[in-house]
Order: structure tokens, then C-alpha cells, then sequence
């Protein structure tokens, strides 16, 4: 795991971040901190210092969150969850009612001095596609594993998780009754010493979510939108504000797409995904933007889509599923890794692909992968076979792979995404090739190509739509003429 | 001066995916590819039918896979890490002899080769090391040399038919003549900067031919670790030599998809084919049976193509 990861994963308001079952060591290395930075700052964390835990709508008394008003005797268990999982819609009032009665039963608890308490969370996180014991067999969703929290605890760490966890759940249940959204963000900068740092509210967030079973929009919380976009696409709202992805030459920050907007994209033929940020600036600022971007969307969210991405791109696909999505990234592991992230979502949030009908909510299996893939690399060297001097890693930009890239790609064969009995056999192949080759490529290796990126992919989205181009007669790019429609020319 | 050779047989389809090893037997051609199975093609019938397949080999798919030049005995090593040794009968039925175990963990093993009676396995590793291993199933497959290089990945290793020297090519362009006698380094061949992925000794043992992203194919005096031929021609990196039964031609393949053969004596190229649009992985000659001079190319395209000599 190298010092990038550690920084998002440590500094990334993202958060939202949803790292797609990465490696074990990543995980570990994940909880490692966790626990670390707990028992480092817990010195630092003085009570006293600490936010009043007033219950934001109930007004209880706050003492009795003190561990002192407590006396042990016979223990309770609290279990967030309905005994009855077969209940049907589990839409805002469930989710209050659950919340709210939760949080009455503790401090009933608490009151009542009624010993031990112990509170079960259902997480996902810590899960890897590897382990698929913990698939169910229909091999949709992870099993999660269970956590318990007691309070008292027997250690200030666990005081510390269950105040927090009581604090989440008291901000999420202000937030629901008064219909407003909370960002994870937001959630974290009411208590910044207490919640030490964004990735316990992230999952904390998400273990709530996943015990409940539902997805962590229906609790009011969002992700800090971290994703880009740009494009030809308009979308209304009903006070008469208006958001054009064309607006801002920069792209403008995703937007929430509510079910009171409308949604204008019959000028959009296609939507690209582009893995780094720096190359989705690269494409807005080249000159082939210039057309493309009336044609179609361009999006980035940064590495590891986010929840917020995911749902916008989600959207815009059940708004017209007729326009093709495509993926370009890395031709590294993670590239395909974060690829697959987009298509099936993340392991550890499964509940998030939960709709009220039970069907996937957020994936889009039918993202179509643009590159980069082995063949764009051998073409690059194809063209430069005058260059026998000086390594390919020096002139067209492929390296090695490194120790950790090695590991990905072995444990991403064992996914079942990538088992040989796959019908999408590509991603093993591409797998297989990266290692038998120990090759990487980043995308900007498609700069050395006459007209750059930008060129480089209104060629391929042309090519691989070019059907549907020929049937609807849209508009081709001027540098691009094909033989179906030479009027422009 | 070139050569004819003719399309005898193609079997499409004879993997799922990239087919990364052909390995001959006087009868049969064994491939591997990405796919957890080997697949075992009879040579002596017109249909190259199946004859076998070896299910499960290695689950997440296999990269290199070797047969012994005068023995029934074949070596497999996996994605997962894993080496496994193999035996026929007479009826040329194969099955597992064993696993080598000692000490490698995984990914420690990367190419392989087995010398010509079978009795040693060469291995080459990420970490750079070269293992010979005996094959000695009795004595539980102990090793017998390790050699130590200076860390780059061994990309791919030959051993000599008469089992007297170890050659590796690496990442970093080194290639590496090793004295399985001694147990010593016997040359440090000048080499050609960019990753070496291909090395394979003439049957004699005198020469051994080097090649890889350079796109030129380099042969070396195996005795004096002198340079002593240049082959260029091949536009894309080369990923796989090997010589004829009688060491006058030498085959390679490469990944822009073409096979090319080049006579030794005249430094030439006599023939090109086309393997398809994708990587040609393996490229090997058929053991001369009754019929003329025969070569088969795998890759990419998932299919096995057999060519032979025209006559005449």
C-alpha cells in the first residue's frame, strides 16, 4: 500500500471513497488506524472538552449517557433491526419509526439502569470479494458480519464507539424528521474531536445502513459530491433554476438530481467516465471538446466512483437507456478495479444497490470499456519501432508493475467477476496479460497519438457507437468524417 | 532465399482465452492458457483432435507450461502460484505427479523449463532468483541450485538438453548463463537494455538465442558468452523462440501477431506468418516425425494453428 492510498484514505473528504474490496493488507492496514488513531487521540479527547450529547429532538437528559448512572446487572440487547424481515416497504416513516424507537430503547435502558447494554451492527465493511463465504447463495449480496457495541464497555474505546454511534444515530433521526440531507461531511464537522476523523462517520454511516437494510440515502446522508461533469445536458429544477453541464469550461461539481427536476438530454449520444481527474480536464480543454461536448458527458469522480456519482450516472442511464456509457481508465488493476466498481458497485456497500422493489439501484452493467486494454499499448509500440534504443518504460510511458499491482491482479482473479466461467471473459484476459507482460499503462500514454486523448477518444466512442450513429444520423465530429454522413463536409 | 510453409490445421476455439503455452510431445501438443485447464491435441491424426484435458490445473489460469524433450513428463505453473509436475503412460494419458512445495511461496515461480529427460526443472522468479529443482518425485522435488541475480524479474529460463547449464533473460535486459555442474554464474551476456521474454538453447547447447522488447533476436556462444548474430526484423516485442530438432532454423513469435523463421546459417528470415490480430504467446516445432517440418503458434485469438514445410 503505498503513501497515495493512505492519503485518501485518510484525507479524502470522500470518505465516500468506496474502495472496491482492495487488497487485505489495505484493509487491514485500514483498521489498523482506525484502532490506532482511537487510542492515540482518545488520551487527547477530554470529556469535557467534548460536544454536550444533547438528543436533538427528544431532549432527554444527557447524563444519563455517563457511564456512571449505570449499574451492572443483567444485560440487554438491542437489536437495530425488525425481527421481521419480510416487511414490505421500508420507505421514510419505517426508517424514522426504527431510528427513533432505537434510540427511546436506549435511553430507556439507560434510565431504567438496566444493566449491560449491547447494541448489534450489521457491517460490510472489512469484506472482500475474495471471501465468498460470505455471499449468499444467490451470490447477490455479501452476508455482512455482525458487530457488537456495549455500553458500559469495558474499555474507553468502547464507551467511545457507542457514543458515537449513538450521536450518528441522533443527527440521522433530526435530519429524517426534519426532511433535511446531511453530507457525511456535515455530519463530521459537528464533532470533529469527537468523531476524530471522516472515515469512522463513513462507516458508522454505513453500518447503520446496512443493518437497517436499506441504502444510506434513505437516511438522509449523502456523500460530499466529489465527482466532475461536463456535457450537453440540462437539468430543470421546479423553482425555475436551471444547471447546464456546459456552463462552466471546468466542469461543475455532480449534481443532485431530484425526482421534482427535469431532465434534458436529447443532445447527449453518449456519457464517458473518465478515472482521473487530470485527464478529464485535459479532454475539456483541448479543441476536440469543442464539438464533443455538444454531442455528449463527460464525468470523473476522481478514482473510486462515489455513492453521489454513481446514483447521477444511474439517473442519466434510466432517463434515456438508450445512450451508451463507456469507461476509460488505467490500464492498471486498479483501472479495472474502479471499472468494475462502476458496473457492480462496491462489495462492503451492497446494501446501497437496494431498491424498494429489490433491484439494483445504482449499477450499470452495461458500461462499456473503451480502453486503455492491451491492444491500444501494442499499437503505441507499433508505431515507434524505429526507437530500438532506450526501454519502452522510458519512451511510452508503460511501467512495471509493483509488488502490490501483482497482488491486486492475482486476488482480482479470484473474483467471481473474473472467474473463467464469467460470461465477460475480457477483464481476466487483460488481467492475465498485464501480468504475463508485468505492463501498466496510465491513460495519458494516449497522449503521444496524433491529437492527443481528446482525439483518441471521439474515434473510439464513434467506433463503438457507430451503429447507432448510422441509424439516428447524428452528427459526427468534424476531424472525424465518416462515410455515413459526409453533409457536414 | 524463403521457405514455404502451408496452414495444415487450426483448431479455433481450443481455449477460452489467450492461449500462453504450447508445449510437444513426439504424439501430442499440450496448451495452456488463461483458462484453469490444460488441453492435450493429438498430432498424429489430421483432426488434431482432444485427446485430454487436465480440468482445474490451476483455478485462476495458467502462464507457462513445459514438456520434457525425450521423456513423458510436463511442468505447469500458475497465476495462483503453483507449480505442478506431470507424467503420461504409454497410452499418453496424463495425470499429476506432484506439486512442487519446497519453500516457494506464491508467485515465487514464474517461467519454467524441464530439461530433456525430464529429471530437472528450471524456474525463474520475480524476485529474480533461478531454482533447479530435481523432478525426482521419491525424493519429494528438492532443490538442487539456487542462483542468485541482482533482483530483476526472470521473465523466462531454458535449460539445456544435455542439462548442463540454466540461461534466464530478465526485466532489467540481463541474461544469465548459469553452470548446473558447478553451480556457478558462467556468463553475464551483454544485454539488450529492454525486458528480456523469450531465451532458448540450441539442441546442442552451443548457441543460445535471446529476445524481448528489443524486437531483435540476439544469439550468443554458450561457451565464450560472446554476441555472434543479430536477427532483426520483428516489429513488435518478441515473446517466444525455439530451435528446430536439428538446430538449423530458429522460430519466433511476437506480440504484433507474426511468426517468423530464420535460418541459422544465412542469418535470414525465410518465412512470416500471421497468427491473427493478437499477441502470438507461443510459438513452437514439432517434434519430426514422418511428415515434414511442422510448427504450431498460439495466442491471443484462442486458436492453435499447425503449419508444415511444403514439399519440395
Amino acid at each position: 500500500m503505498d503513501f497515495k492510498d493512505l492519503n485518501d484514505m485518510l484525507f479524502s473528504n470522500s470518505s465516500s471513497q468506496e474502495s472496491y474490496a482492495s487488497a487485505w493488507d489495505d484493509q487491514l492496514l485500514e483498521e489498523d488506524l482506525l484502532d490506532e488513531a482511537m487510542e492515540d487521540e482518545l488520551i487527547l479527547w477530554d470529556p469535557e472538552d467534548s460536544p454536550v450529547l444533547t438528543p436533538a429532538t427528544s431532549g432527554q437528559d444527557t447524563d444519563s449517557y455517563l457511564p456512571s448512572h449505570v449499574t451492572e446487572t443483567d444485560g440487554e440487547e438491542i437489536l437495530l433491526t425488525s425481527s421481521d424481515s419480510t416487511c414490505g416497504v421500508r420507505d421514510k416513516n419505517w426508517v424514522v419509526a426504527r431510528v427513533g424507537e432505537f434510540l427511546e430503547r436506549i435511553v430507556d435502558a439507560l434510565v431504567e439502569n438496566s444493566g449491560q447494554l449491547s447494541i448489534i451492527l450489521k457491517t460490510r465493511s472489512g469484506i472482500t470479494r475474495r471471501k465468498t463465504e460470505y455471499t449468499d447463495q444467490n451470490g447477490l449480496m455479501p452476508v455482512p458480519k455482525t458487530m457488537e457495541i456495549t455500553f458500559p464497555g469495558g474499555t474507553t474505546q468502547e464507551a467511545w464507539k457507542f457514543t458515537v454511534l449513538v450521536r450518528i444515530l441522533e443527527l440521522i433521526h433530526k435530519c429524517l424528521i426534519d426532511d433535511v440531507t446531511m453530507t457525511k461531511r456535515d455530519i463530521y464537522y459537528r464533532h470533529p474531536n469527537l468523531f476524530l476523523k471522516q472515515s469512522v462517520v463513513d462507516r458508522y454511516v454505513d453500518d447503520i445502513a446496512c443493518t437497517l437494510s436499506i441504502s444510506r440515502s434513505q437516511l438522509n446522508v449523502t456523500a460530499a459530491a466529489k465527482g466532475l461533469v461536463a456535457g450537453n445536458f440540462t437539468i430543470w429544477r421546479p423553482d425555475g433554476t436551471e444547471v447546464n453541464g456546459l456552463h462552466e469550461k471546468e466542469g461543475i461539481l455532480i449534481p443532485k438530481i431530484q425526482a421534482s427536476d427535469t431532465l434534458n438530454l436529447s443532445s447527449v449520444h453518449w456519457i464517458l467516465i473518465i478515472e482521473k481527474e487530470a485527464t478529464f480536464h485535459s479532454l475539456l480543454s483541448s479543441v476536440p471538446w469543442n464539438f464533443m461536448s455538444s454531442q455528449g458527458v463527460a464525468m470523473t469522480a476522481k478514482g473510486y466512483p462515489d455513492l453521489a456519482s454513481r446514483r447521477f450516472l444511474r439517473q442519466l442511464s434510466d432517463h434515456s437507456p438508450h445512450i451508451p456509457i463507456f469507461a476509460f481508465v488505467d490500464f492498471d488493476p486498479d483501472g479495472i478495479a474502479i471499472m468494475l466498481t462502476y458496473m457492480y458497485g462496491s462489495y462492503r456497500l451492497a446494501h446501497e444497490n437496494v431498491t424498494h422493489t429489490g433491484l439494483p439501484a445504482l449499477n450499470l452493467p452495461d458500461l462499456r470499456w473503451l480502453g486503455v486494454k492491451t491492444h491500444h499499448i501494442c499499437h503505441t509500440s507499433a508505431t515507434e519501432s524505429i526507437t530500438e534504443r532506450g526501454t519502452l518504460a522510458d519512451t511510452q510511458g508503460l511501467m512495471r508493475l509493483t509488488a502490490r499491482d501483482r497482488k491486486k491482479a492475482t486476488q482480482m482473479l479470484e473474483w467471481d467477476l473474473c472467474k473463467e466461467d464469467n460470461p465477460q471473459p475480457k477483464w481476466r484476459t487483460e488481467l492475465q496479460a498485464m501480468l504475463v507482460l508485468n505492463i501498466k499503462a496510465e491513460m495519458q500514454i494516449l497522449e503521444t497519438r496524433p491529437g492527443g486523448i481528446a482525439t483518441w477518444l471521439s474515434k473510439q466512442i464513434e467506433v463503438q457507437q457507430d451503429p447507432a450513429l448510422g441509424k439516428d444520423g447524428a452528427a459526427l465530429y468534424p476531424f472525424q468524417p465518416s462515410s455515413d454522413d459526409g453533409l457536414l463536409f | 532465399m524463403s521457405k514455404q510453409y502451408l496452414t495444415l490445421h487450426t483448431i479455433d476455439d481450443a481455449h477460452p482465452s489467450d492461449i500462453f503455452a504450447l508445449a510437444p510431445t513426439s504424439t501430442q501438443v499440450l496448451s495452456a492458457s488463461g483458462s484453469s485447464s490444460i488441453r492435450i491435441y493429438s498430432t498424429t491424426d489430421p483432426e488434431f483432435p482432444l485427446v485430454q484435458t487436465l480440468e482445474g490445473a490451476h483455478p485462476l489460469g495458467i502462464h507457462h507450461l513445459a514438456t520434457a524433450k525425450e521423456s513423458p513428463k510436463a511442468a505447469s505453473a500458475g497465476f495462483e502460484g503453483k507449480v505442478k509436475a506431470w507424467g503420461s503412460d504409454e497410452s499418453g494419458e496424463w495425470r499429476l505427479e506432484g506439486e512442487i512445495v519446497d519453500q516457494n511461496k506464491p508467485g515465487d515461480v514464474w517461467a519454467i523449463a524441464l530439461s530433456a529427460d525430464g529429471q530437472y526443472l528450471a524456474s525463474s522468479s520475480i524476485n529474480g532468483k533461478v531454482n533447479v529443482w530435481s523432478l525426482n518425485k521419491a525424493e519429494g522435488f528438492p532443490k538442487i541450485r539456487e542462483y542468485e541475480t541482482k533482483g530483476s524479474f526472470g521473465l523466462c529460463v531454458d535449460l539445456s538438453q544435455d542439462g548442463r547449464f540454466t540461461a534466464s533473460g530478465h526485466e532489467n535486459g540481463s541474461i544469465y548463463v548459469f553452470n548446473n555442474d558447478t553451480g556457478r554464474l558462467s556468463h553475464s551476456l551483454a544485454g539488450l537494455v529492454s525486458p528480456i521474454r523469450t531465451v532458448s538453447f540450441s539442441p546442442a547447447s552451443k548457441l543460445l538465442a535471446a529476445a524481448g522488447d528489443a524486437r531483435i533476436i540476439a544469439l550468443y556462444d554458450v561457451n565464450s558468452g560472446e554476441q555472434v548474430a543479430n536477427f532483426t526484423g520483428h516489429s513488435g516485442w518478441v515473446l517466444t523462440l525455439d530451435w528446430s530438432a536439428t538446430g538449423e532454423y530458429l522460430l519466433s513469435g511476437s506480440h504484433d501477431s507474426k511468426a517468423k523463421v530464420w535460418r541459422i546459417e544465412t542469418r535470414s528470415c525465410v518465412a512470416t506468418h500471421s497468427h491473427g490480430d493478437k499477441p502470438l504467446w507461443t510459438a513452437k516445432w514439432l517434434p519430426r516425425n514422418v511428415r515434414s517440418e511442422m510448427f504450431a503458434l498460439g495466442g491471443g485469438n484462442n486458436a492453435i494453428s499447425f503449419y508444415r514445410e511444403a514439399a519440395g
